[in-house]
């Protein structure tokens, strides 16, 4: 008896597995029984624990379309988080499981899914239905350009700025600076007054990375020059670039070495420092996580550069997918006036379409943003994002957080992405 | 009465000492998961002012820790009862039955014990992908049932091996097939070598990290360790939710054992004495 | 008998599925690993063969060398850390009548518990403003960094992981070590007391050496297993800072499923077999001599 029992046991469970084993593979082929067209989609946020707006957003976009096509299309949703959203989404493909519709990084991130051809060409889709002709203009698409082609379309545009705590500028009677010299006074200013004046993640590398981009920036450093070998990292402009980080460096928070980038945005917005060098995109978050907060953030642009440094997430297609239609579809929603409208006024980014919005409504610290950006004089990407290959712009961040660890002097930093870049990117 | 000795007292102090070094974390964080986030900065040692059970709900449903729970649990009771299966098959053929490779095919299943699973997982993983047992628990299942079975084999081939030969004699004579025999006569004598691997399998898949990290990204699908580092991991403020789900992702474990402890901890030993 | 034990047909159906499972699943992708460890072979491209690249990089990858360090440095820790905390605990249970089963469980249970779950428990005590540091915070200090700090040879986090892993696996060893003095006869104990053996004197000459086999055993565990080591670190700092806290088993994981370079990974999986080959041996030809009568 006993015995027929485990074995019944046994068996159930091995069908149960199997069952939710062959679930995983149908899921991803072509349409279903009931002739609904199941597609997949992957993003880098769980959308049911998050407090992102903007990620908030996007889940509202996926159960738009998903209400709307009942009994036509489905999407169904893959989530990761940031960190190994690259590492899950290279398995997938990797397994040939690509996810119809992914978001993904301008930059090497979606030159890695172009040149091998797994990201789609876009343009047939986009010249439908005058769909190409709601965006703001055609240089949003120019990240997301290869050979003519657009392989991505962009959601969202978010800035790199510096946010700061109004009340603990006033009270140190700090002003905001306009050049790297009061910057230093600043916070030099913050400190006295007894504030940590910067707070920044270097266990996330690439938040210390966008500030030694911007650095690089002021110092004329020329990424396509060193990449094609016409210039030379050991130039003196990485190294003094380098040293402006060390000298910032004596203002960050205690424990930056470790802090995560959600830890190094957490001490901004519970008022722990004055100042968070961060995208834009951390507005949803900033306001999500402590509302109270939004009317004492203020916003100012990197003090010393010109340009700023802009980010869009952008949407993939898989280029073998066999719903295209479905997967079109599905981006439209997130370009819509509704969607579009939503990035402006709850999410806080800047959208990539000409749609109107209630600015009274939008986070204050948009405006600032908005400003911002009509004024500067142009936009670079990423440091990490604009290097020959992930793996160049992985070892910027890492030489990066060396220097600022001390591990590393800037002229050794430099040296080294010499050695590097003549080893493997030119 | 005997008179405590000094040495005895000094002994019991330390020992005493090191409990609370063991106990010290997990009470920590047990009280600090039924706190609020801001309570833990202001009373971090106090015994929460209102308990409540919001931070474990958040953790097991959006967390995920609750389906992660049971696809753990599928998969360590299939492989479990599979590898006392096959294993304990294998080793009556080898300790048992009379051919020339017995001994070579012994040697050839303990090699496995040597081997880390680090090595394995990229030729699995591409091959797995290629066959869509990635992202499924089948995929899961089996690379965890073959790391069971060199121990398994081993130690079934040692209970096997001091089995009174004139039991199979009788049950010969009785007129048994050798299947008959093997399931009926020898396995259930095997019964505390079973146990014993058993709980090894199944404490060591429970708890298994690196390779269902990499096989399975689909939510549902991923066994508790995986949820749970993903849901903590170092991305998160959120403090007194993870917490919680940390609590979650041991406390059955601590129950059991409670429950079990002479006997666990005696069979894991002699299973590692003889591994 | 003799025949039906010999019948071919049932051996065939008894080792079949343990040896088909074995093959492919182990065996196979083992020569696989090694095959792919000579190949440039990355997720989107097929292998291709490029003799000893692989291993040339290794030479002049400062994370790989960082990792090996540190591997290294935790296979001595966790040998001579457990070997002496093991053995000293052991030695007070034994003598102990009241309590040895509670204490014993209670060292014991670490063992069972996932190692996932502990290293993030482990994590948020050291981190920067809960756990210890806000029981310093109580007595007026203000607490290091504990796993962001980098300075030294063999930086903080590493040593803070390591006495967690001890803390974690030292009963694993105790155990052992503790079935091993319990077999010890009685006798041979009365006797050296009646030659004027103190207890640790009798430790000293009888339990030390007649527990020589075991102690080979519980090292080859504990060297297999911290250089295999990887839940705790991946949970308590992922290898950061930079990269310092990396181990052979994370730069793998990293390699091959962040960077995809699945040949260069199977290249640092099979340094941590030969790796894991090499310490086998090499205990069990120092430690293990020949057994004693007991």
């Amino acid at each position: 008896m006993k015995k027929r029992f485990l074995a019944t046991l046994l068996a159930s469970l091995m069908a149960a597995s199997l069952f939710t084993g062959c679930g995983s593979s149908s899921s991803t082929e072509s349409a279903s029984a009931d002739g609904v067209e199941e597609i997949t989609w992957m993003f880098w946020d769980d959308l049911n624990a998050t407090e992102d707006l903007i990620s908030l957003g996007y889940k509202d976009t996926i159960d738009r379309f998903n209400k709307d096509y009942e009994g036509k299309y489905h999407v169904n949703v893959v989530t990761t988080n940031l960190e190994e959203y690259y590492a899950k989404l290279n398995a997938l493909v990797a397994a040939g499981d690509t996810p119809d519709v992914f978001i993904v990084s301008p930059g090497p991130n979606l030159t890695d899914y172009v040149e091998p051809g797994i990201a789609a060409p876009l343009d047939d889709y986009l010249a439908q239905d005058g769909w190409k002709d709601t965006f703001t203009s055609d240089a949003v698409f120019s990240q997301q350009t290869y050979d003519g082609k657009i392989y991505a379309v962009p959601l969202n545009t978010a800035a790199a700025c510096c946010f700061y705590n109004t009340e603990m500028f006033e009270d140190a009677g700090v002003e905001v600076p306009t050049n790297w010299d009061e910057m230093l006074t600043a916070c030099d200013k913050l400190q006295s007054a007894g504030y940590t004046p910067i707070t920044i993640s270097a266990g996330t590398a690439w938040c210390l990375s966008m500030v030694a981009g911007y650095l690089c920036e002021e110092e004329g450093v020329d990424l396509a020059a060193l990449a094609d070998g016409s210039a030379s990292w050991e130039d003196g402009k990485l190294e003094s670039a380098a040293t402006k980080l060390k000298d910032l460096s004596q203002y960050f928070q205690p424990t930056a070495a470790g802090d995560t980038n959600d830890v190094a945005t957490a001490n901004f917005y519970s008022e722990e420092a004055a100042i968070l060098i961060q995208g834009s995109w951390a507005i949803g978050q900033i306001n999500g996580e402590n509302p109270d907060f939004e009317s004492k953030c203020g916003v100012f642009q990197f003090p010393g550069t010109d340009r700023i440094i802009a980010k869009s997430d952008s949407l993939a297609m898989s280029s073998t997918t066999k719903h295209p239609e479905a997967c079109a579809a599905l981006m439209k929603y997130f370009t819509d006036d509704t969607a579009q409208r939503y990035t402006a006024e709850v999410g806080g980014k800047i959208p990539v379409t000409n749609v109107e919005y209630d600015a009274e409504k939008a986070p204050a610290q948009l405006a600032y943003v908005m400003d911002i950006f009509e004024n500067s004089k142009g936009t670079f990407g990423f440091y990490n994002e604009s290097m020959p290959s992930t793996e160049a712009g992985s070892h910027f961040d890492d030489t990066m957080v060396a220097v600022f660890l001390g591990d590393m002097t800037p002229a050794e930093a430099a040296k080294d992405m010499e050695e590097y870049y003549a080893a493997n990117c030119r | 009465m005997k008179k405590v000795s000094i040495p005895k007292i000094i002994i019991y102090i330390f020992l005493i000492i090191m409990a609370f070094i063991y106990l010290a974390p997990l009470v920590w964080v047990f009280n600090v998961s039924f706190k609020t986030n801001s309570e833990i900065f202001t009373a971090p040692f106090a015994l929460p002012k209102a308990p409540t059970f919001e931070n474990f709900a958040f953790a097991w449903s959006a967390g995920k820790l609750g389906i992660a729970t049971l696809n753990s649990f599928i998969v360590c009771i299939v492989t479990l009862l599979l590898s006392m299966i096959i294993g304990s098959m294998a080793a009556f053929g080898i300790a048992r039955m009379r051919w020339k490779l017995s001994k070579l095919s012994l040697t050839y299943f303990l090699i496995g014990m040597m081997i880390p699973v680090h090595c394995v997982m990229i030729p699995l993983f591409t091959r797995f992908a290629k066959v869509s047992l990635t992202n499924s628990l089948v995929g899961l299942i089996l690379p965890y049932l073959t790391f069971a079975l060199p121990i398994t084999i081993f130690i079934m081939v040692g209970f096997f091996e001091s089995m009174p030969n004139e039991l199979i004699e009788s049950a010969c004579i009785d007129g048994a097939t050798i299947f008959q025999i093997f399931f009926k006569v020898c396995l259930p004598l095997g019964k505390t070598g079973l146990f014993v691997t058993g709980l090894m399998t199944f404490i060591a898949n429970w708890n298994e990290l690196l390779l269902a990290m990499v096989f399975i990204s689909d939510d549902l699908k991923k066994t508790l360790p995986v949820s749970l580092s993903k849901f903590v991991g170092p991305y998160n403020t959120n403090y007194s939710q993870m917490f919680a789900a940390i609590i979650i992702a041991i406390i059955p474990t601590i129950i059991v054992y409670c429950a079990f402890s002479n006997q666990i901890v005696d069979g894991l030993t002699a299973g590692a004495v003889k591994g | 008998m003799d025949k039906l034990l010999r019948n071919k047909k049932a051996i065939f159906v008894f080792m079949a599925p343990a040896f088909i499972l074995f093959t492919f699943i182990l065996f196979i992708p083992i020569c696989q690993s090694v095959y792919y460890s000579f190949c440039d072979y990355n997720a989107l491209t097929p292998p291709k063969f490029i003799g000893l690249e692989n291993y040339k990089t290794m030479l002049t990858d400062k994370t790989l060398l960082i990792a090996l360090k540190n591997s290294l440095f935790f296979l001595i820790f966790s040998c001579v850390t457990q070997l002496i905390m093991g053995l000293f605990l052991a030695a007070l249970l034994t003598n102990i009548d009241k309590g040895r089963n509670l204490f014993k469980n209670i060292i014991y249970l670490p063992c069972v518990l996932s190692s996932a779950a502990l290293g993030l428990l482990w994590m948020f005590i050291f981190s920067p403003k809960l756990g210890i540091n806000q029981l310093l915070a109580k007595l007026g200090i203000e607490g290091p960094l504990w796993l962001m700090d980098t300075n030294g040879y063999i930086i903080l986090p590493m040593w803070i992981i390591a006495f967690v892993a001890l803390w974690q696996y030292v009963g694993q060893s105790m155990m052992l070590y503790m079935a091993q003095i319990s077999g010890i006869s009685k006798s041979l104990y009365e006797a050296s007391y009646i030659d004027g053996c103190n207890k640790v004197k009798s430790f000293r000459y009888i339990t030390l050496p007649l527990i020589r086999p075991m102690v080979a055993t519980a090292m080859s565990l504990n060297a297999i297993g911290s250089l295999k080591f990887f839940d705790l670190i991946f949970n308590m700092t992922e290898g950061g800072p930079n990269h310092k806290t990396e181990v052979l088993a994370t730069h793998l994981y990293q390699q091959g499923f962040k960077y995809f370079k699945y040949g260069y990974a199977s290249a640092i999986g099979v340094l941590l077999l030969v790796l894991c080959l090499i310490v086998t041996a090499f205990i069990n030809k120092v430690v293990k001599t020949e057994q004693y009568e007991m």
